[in-house]
């Protein structure tokens, strides 16, 4: 991987991205259960771990999560999605090592999973009630069924991007 | 390498078993008829819901915000807040259901249980009707 300046506007540019996709996906209605939600930006992410590597990954998560919690103004929504990206970055780490190039969907789906378990455990630690326990399977399937989708999506990402990568970016 | 196939059976699993969940959690009939509110997790208000007989309103609130609680006949919902989400309103009536009502903004959470977790009479009083 190139180091220094062309490296960084890379990350910059995904991070954009990430983001840009975050506030589009912000207009999309809440279907009633919170948590429940496509992830889109979770393509950048899951592209960027394969295109990039893990760690440049981590730092657009990061960056595209506090920028989006000042974007749309939740400050506490921040700490769910802090809590749930750290999970999701800590299973990418191992994957990205076991995973092929067809199996780049694996990581969106276990990433989403473990999204929704990081964002169960601030809920859990917010309320103290142990009934919100009752929404850790909705979200789960929700969880499953978009990092599927957003997995697909980030799979073709990955592999129409990469020559474009090898032949600008990767010398 | 894990073959596809093997991805596709343990994922498969997974959502299985979470749908599974699902269904068992959420047609799980309450184990009783008192209705505990909660909030930061300590029990604020009980209400025996079997024992209302006319409808009345309440207004649980604190530094964070406001939710108006209707208790009808064997159901409890809440009508009216000011958190961002609405989603505890959105979340309609809790008759008998073992699946809680949240509201995660202000940190409130109405079960349906056996016994009354809140100190006091949990038939309403006669201030509150």
């Amino acid at each position: 991987m190139k180091k220094g300046a062309g490296r960084l506007t890379l990350d910059a540019l995904f991070t954009a991205a990430a983001l840009t996709i975050f506030v589009i996906e912000l207009q999309i209605p809440s279907i009633g259960i919170p948590g429940v939600k496509l992830g889109l930006a979770n393509i950048v992410t899951v592209t960027a771990a394969f295109l990039i590597g893990p760690w440049d990954a981590g730092a657009i998560l990061l960056c595209r999560i506090v920028l989006g919690g000042v974007f749309s103004g939740q400050i506490m929504a921040l700490w769910y999605s802090l809590a749930g990206g750290t999970l999701c970055w800590l299973i990418m780490l191992p994957l990205r090592r076991i995973l092929t190039e067809k199996q780049i969907w694996v990581m969106s789906v276990l990433g989403a999973a473990a999204h929704n378990i990081g964002q169960i455990l601030v809920a859990l630690a917010v309320t103290r009630t142990a009934a919100i326990l009752y929404y850790l399977p909705v979200l789960m399937v929700s969880g499953i069924l978009a990092g599927l989708f957003t997995g697909i999506a980030a799979q073709f990402a990955v592999l129409r991007l990469r020559p474009v990568m090898k032949k600008h970016f990767l010398r | 390498m894990i073959k596809t196939k093997t991805w596709v059976l343990i994922l498969g699993a997974l959502l299985l078993t979470a749908l599974l969940s699902c269904l068992i959690l959420y047609t799980r009939p309450a184990p009783g008829t008192v209705a505990n509110i909660y909030r930061d997790g300590v029990p604020v208000r009980s209400v025996d819901l079997s024992l209302v007989t006319e409808p009345w309103e309440f207004t649980l609130s604190d530094e964070r915000g406001a939710n108006v609680i209707r208790v009808e006949p064997g159901r409890i919902a809440v009508i009216d807040a000011d958190c961002p989400d609405r989603i505890c309103v959105e979340a309609g009536w809790l008759s008998d259901s073992a699946s809680p009502i949240v509201c995660l903004p202000h940190r409130l959470v109405i079960r349906i249980e056996k016994n009354a977790a809140a100190e006091g009479d949990p038939v309403p009083d006669t201030v509150s009707r």
